[in-house]
C-alpha cells in the first residue's frame, strides 16, 4: 500500500507540474483518455473500423516523419516499407501458419531490410532526386508482385490471413495501443541523443560529417527506424483487412502519408499522427453527410483536397505546430514552453513576450 | 380497484388502436446496399441497372413478404475502391452495420470485392457480386462453403469464360476470312495494353493459336494502357502481314489503337476484347474510324432473351447511354426479389437456397448458379455476346448459330472492305 501510495504521489506531482502547465499536454491526455474509453460508449462496427484504420495509418506517417521530417531524406515511396511488410506478414501467416504476433513483428523486420535495401543507393542522393529515387521503389516492386503471382497473388494479393484478435474492441484496443506506444517511442528517439544527430543531418549534413559523426550510418539507421514503424502499421494493416495486396505499395498511398503529415505539421511525430486523426474520419464524416444529398455529384475528394489546400495555405508550418504556436509561448531565456495566458515563464520566471 | 379496472380499459384500447395501426404505417422497406465506384463509368452502371429496377418493383407494389408488400429501399455506397481499398471497405461496412442493409449487389475491383466480401460474410448478408470477373471469387464458395455461401457472382461470365469467348470470336473471324479470302493460313498480331490481366491471354495466344487453331502468330505489341500513340506499332503489324489483330484493351488505349487502325486503313481486322468500343461514344470518339471492331460484350440491341431490347431501350432512354456489364444490378434485383418471395423473409439464411436453385431469364440470358455460386455459363445460359461497330452501330455478331445459340436480331460479322479488297488484290 505504502509503494502504491508512493506512485500515485508521484504520478499526480508529473500531471501537476509537467502535464497540467501545458494546454497541449492536456490535450494529448485527453486525447489518450477518450481513445481508450471509447469503447465503454459504443462498439458500433464501422466506427471502431474507421478509428482503427486510423491508428494504422497514424503508425504509418509518424514513421514518414521520422525519415523526411526529421532526417529530411525525402521519401515518396513510402509505401515501399508498409507494402513489403504487408506481403511479408501475409506469407508468414498463410505460408507458415505465423499468428500475428510473430507475423507482424517478422514482417517490420521486412521493412527494416527494406529500408536497408533502398537507403543503400540512396545515399548520396539529396533533396528532389533523392525523392524521384524512393518513388520508383514501389512501382518495381508493383512489377515483381505481378510478375510472380504465385507467390504474391499478383492482382489478387494474398487473401484469407487470420484475424488480427478475435474481436473488434480488441482489434481496436491493439491498434489503438500500440499507436500511442509506437507514437510516444518514435517521439523519444526524436528527443534522444540519435534524434538530435537525425536532426542536425537535415539541417547540415556537412557540418554534422565535420564534427566526426559518421552520417552515413545515421541515415541508414533512420531509413531502418521508419522502415521498422511502417512496417508494423503494414502487418496491422494486413491482418485486419486480411489481405496484402498491389494496393498497398500504390502511389496514391505514398502521397496520402505525405499529405497526413504535412497537413499535420512534419518534424513533430504527433503532427503527422493528429494530421490522420483528423483528416481520416474527417472523410467518413463527408461520407455520412453526403449520403444526405444524394442528389450531389461526388465531391468528397474535392473538399477534402480543398481543405488541405486552404490549411495549408494559412498554416505552412501544419496544422498542430500553428495551434500550439496560439496556445504557447516559448520561454526566450530558457526555451522552456508556457500557456500562452502568463507573463512569466514557469520557470526561470523571465518575462515573456 | 375501480381505478385500476378504467386503467386496464385504457391501456387495451391503445393497444387495440397501436395493432390497427401499425401494418399500415411500419411496412420496412428492404434496404439493398448497392456497391460500385460512383464516380467512375463502371459505378454508374451499378447504380443506374439497380435505380431503374427498383423503380419498377416498388412501382409495381414492391416485394411480396409473407403476404406484405414491401417497397424496396436502395442505399448507394461509394466505395471509391480505384483509389483506396481502405475506403471501400469503410463503405462497405457502414451499410452494413449502420444503414442495416439487407442485402447488397455491385462491387468491381476484385482486390477490393474479395475484402467487402469478408464484411459481407461477417454480417452473413447476401452479397451478389455485379463486376468483378476473377474465378477466385467463387472459388472461395467451395473452398470454404459455410462462411462464402452468401455471395454469388451474376456478371460479368468470369475470366476464364471470357477467356473462352474471346478465343471463339477469334476463330470465327479467322474463318470468315478463310472463307471469303481463301487465306490458307490465318495470321494473327497478338496486341494487348501492358497489365496483368492481359498476361495470360498473351501467353494462351501464343501456345493455342499455332497449335491447336493452325494461325501463325506474327508477334506480340504490348502497347501502354493510356498510350495516345499507336502508329509504329500499327505500322509494324501492317509490316507483318496479319490478317487478324488479336486485342486485348480495357483502358484508353483501345480508342486510340482502333482509330488509328481505321485511319490507316490497316488491312487486318480488330478482334477481341476492347472495353471502350462497349461504350455508345466510341463511334463519335473515333470519328467512325472505329469502325468493324469486334469486341466481347454483355448487352447489345438483340432479342438474348424476351427481356434485353425493352431493357436496352429504357435504358437508353433514362441515361442516355447503352448498359455496360455492371448494369446488371438490374437482373440482381429482379433475382433477389424472386428469392425472397420464396422464401418469405429477407433472412439471408432463409433466402439462401432459394437463390442456389435460381432459374431466372434475366436480360443477359438465363441465370442458374453453379456450385460455387457463379453464373453458369454456355449455350442456354449466359453466353456474352460479341458485338461489332457496323456503320455507327454496335451489332451483336456472335452467337451467330454457334451450338445452335442464335439470338433474333444477330446480324453477320462484316469484315471491312479494305480488308477485301487489300487481300484479294495480293492473291
Amino acid at each position: 500500500m505504502g509503494l502504491l501510495g508512493v506512485y500515485f504521489r508521484r504520478t499526480v506531482g508529473i500531471l501537476r507540474t509537467e502535464v497540467l502547465v501545458l494546454p497541449s499536454r492536456v490535450a494529448v491526455l485527453v486525447f489518450i483518455v477518450a481513445l481508450m474509453a471509447l469503447p465503454i460508449f459504443t462498439q458500433d462496427y464501422y466506427f471502431l473500423r474507421v478509428l482503427i484504420l486510423t491508428s494504422i495509418f497514424a503508425i504509418f506517417a509518424a514513421s514518414w516523419d521520422l525519415l523526411s521530417g526529421f532526417t529530411g531524406q525525402m521519401n515518396f515511396g513510402h509505401a515501399l516499407f508498409f507494402g513489403v511488410a504487408a506481403y511479408v506478414t501475409a506469407l508468414l501467416n498463410l505460408k507458415l501458419g505465423l499468428p500475428p504476433y510473430f507475423s507482424i513483428p517478422l514482417g517490420a523486420v521486412g521493412g527494416v531490410l527494406t529500408g536497408l535495401i533502398v537507403g543503400i543507393p540512396c545515399l548520396r542522393l539529396k533533396g528532389s532526386y533523392l525523392a524521384l529515387t524512393t518513388l520508383a521503389f514501389p512501382i518495381i516492386l508493383t512489377g515483381i508482385v505481378f510478375a510472380i503471382p504465385s507467390i504474391t497473388g499478383g492482382e489478387l494479393g494474398l487473401a484469407g490471413l487470420s484475424r488480427l484478435t478475435g474481436s473488434r474492441v480488441m482489434d481496436y484496443y491493439l491498434t489503438s495501443g500500440l499507436m500511442l506506444i509506437l507514437g510516444f517511442t518514435m517521439w523519444k528517439i526524436t528527443d534522444s541523443k540519435t534524434g538530435i544527430i537525425l536532426h542536425a543531418i537535415r539541417e547540415d549534413e556537412l557540418a554534422v560529417r565535420t564534427a566526426g559523426v559518421n552520417t552515413t550510418r545515421y541515415k541508414l539507421l533512420a531509413f531502418c527506424m521508419s522502415g521498422f514503424f511502417a512496417g508494423v502499421a503494414g502487418g496491422l494493416y494486413a491482418h485486419f483487412m486480411r489481405l496484402a495486396g498491389p494496393s498497398g505499395l500504390e502511389v496514391g498511398l505514398s502521397f496520402q502519408v505525405i499529405i497526413w503529415a504535412v497537413f499535420g505539421g512534419m518534424v513533430t511525430i504527433y503532427g503527422p499522427i493528429a494530421g490522420v486523426f483528423i483528416l481520416y474520419p474527417l472523410m467518413e464524416i463527408l461520407r455520412i453527410v453526403l449520403d444526405q444529398f444524394p442528389s450531389l455529384p461526388e465531391i468528397r475528394m474535392f473538399i477534402f483536397a480543398a481543405l488541405v489546400l486552404l490549411t495549408l495555405l494559412f498554416m505552412p508550418e501544419g496544422l498542430i505546430p500553428w495551434v500550439r504556436d496560439k496556445i504557447e509561448t516559448e520561454c526566450p531565456r530558457c526555451k522552456v514552453r508556457n500557456v500562452f495566458s502568463r507573463q512569466r515563464c514557469r520557470i526561470c520566471d523571465a518575462a515573456l513576450d | 380497484m375501480q381505478f385500476l379496472g378504467r386503467v386496464g380499459t385504457l391501456l387495451l384500447g391503445l393497444s387495440l388502436v397501436l395493432a390497427m395501426c401499425l401494418p399500415v404505417g411500419a411496412v420496412e422497406p428492404i434496404k439493398i446496399g448497392v456497391l460500385g465506384p460512383m464516380s467512375f463509368t463502371q459505378g454508374e452502371g451499378h447504380w443506374n441497372g439497380a435505380s431503374m429496377a427498383a423503380d419498377e418493383i416498388n412501382g409495381a407494389g414492391g416485394v411480396k413478404v409473407a403476404g406484405v408488400m414491401r417497397p424496396i429501399k436502395l442505399i448507394k455506397v461509394d466505395t471509391n475502391e480505384f483509389l483506396s481499398i481502405p475506403d471501400a471497405t469503410n463503405a462497405v461496412e457502414m451499410a452494413v452495420s449502420r444503414y442495416n442493409v439487407d442485402f447488397l449487389v455491385g462491387g468491381f475491383r476484385t482486390e477490393a470485392v474479395q475484402v467487402m466480401q469478408d464484411i459481407a460474410m461477417d454480417a452473413k448478408k447476401i452479397f451478389i457480386g455485379c463486376g468483378a470477373a476473377h474465378p477466385e471469387l467463387c472459388t472461395r464458395v467451395t473452398k470454404d462453403y459455410d462462411r462464402y455461401k452468401y455471395w454469388f457472382r451474376l456478371t460479368p461470365i468470369n475470366s476464364s469464360y471470357l477467356g473462352k469467348v474471346d478465343f471463339i470470336l477469334l476463330g470465327t473471324a479467322a474463318a470468315i476470312m478463310k472463307k471469303t479470302l481463301g487465306i490458307k493460313k490465318i495470321k494473327v498480331a497478338v496486341v494487348a495494353e501492358k497489365a496483368a490481366w492481359a498476361d495470360p491471354i498473351v501467353n494462351i495466344s501464343q501456345k493455342l493459336l499455332p497449335a491447336k487453331m493452325g494461325m501463325e502468330v506474327v508477334g506480340v505489341w504490348r502497347p501502354s494502357p493510356v498510350a495516345k500513340d499507336c502508329t509504329a506499332e500499327l505500322a509494324a503489324i501492317q509490316r507483318s502481314g496479319a490478317h487478324i489483330v488479336f486485342t486485348t484493351f480495357s483502358s484508353s488505349v483501345g480508342l486510340t489503337f482502333a482509330k488509328q487502325m481505321g485511319e490507316l486503313k490497316v488491312p487486318a481486322v480488330a478482334v477481341g476484347i476492347n472495353v471502350e468500343s462497349q461504350k455508345s461514344g466510341f463511334w463519335e470518339a473515333t470519328g467512325g474510324k472505329g469502325n468493324y471492331v469486334e469486341t466481347i460484350n454483355t448487352y447489345a440491341r438483340v432479342a438474348i432473351t424476351p427481356k434485353t431490347i425493352p431493357f436496352y431501350d429504357k435504358y437508353v432512354k433514362l441515361f442516355k447511354q447503352a448498359p455496360n456489364y455492371t448494369a446488371g444490378t438490374y437482373d440482381a434485383l429482379y433475382i433477389l426479389k424472386e428469392a425472397v418471395e420464396k422464401a418469405g423473409s429477407v433472412n439471408s439464411d432463409k433466402v439462401l437456397p432459394f437463390l442456389e436453385k435460381t432459374d431466372y431469364i434475366d436480360t443477359a440470358g438465363r441465370v442458374v448458379f453453379d456450385k460455387s455460386h457463379d453464373v453458369t455459363w454456355g449455350p442456354g445460359y449466359v453466353t456474352a455476346i460479341g458485338t461489332q461497330w457496323q456503320d455507327g452501330e454496335i451489332k451483336c455478331v456472335w452467337p451467330y448459330h454457334w451450338e445452335k445459340v442464335f439470338y433474333e436480331g444477330t446480324v453477320p460479322f462484316k469484315l471491312p472492305p479494305w480488308v477485301v479488297g487489300y487481300w484479294k488484290n495480293k492473291k
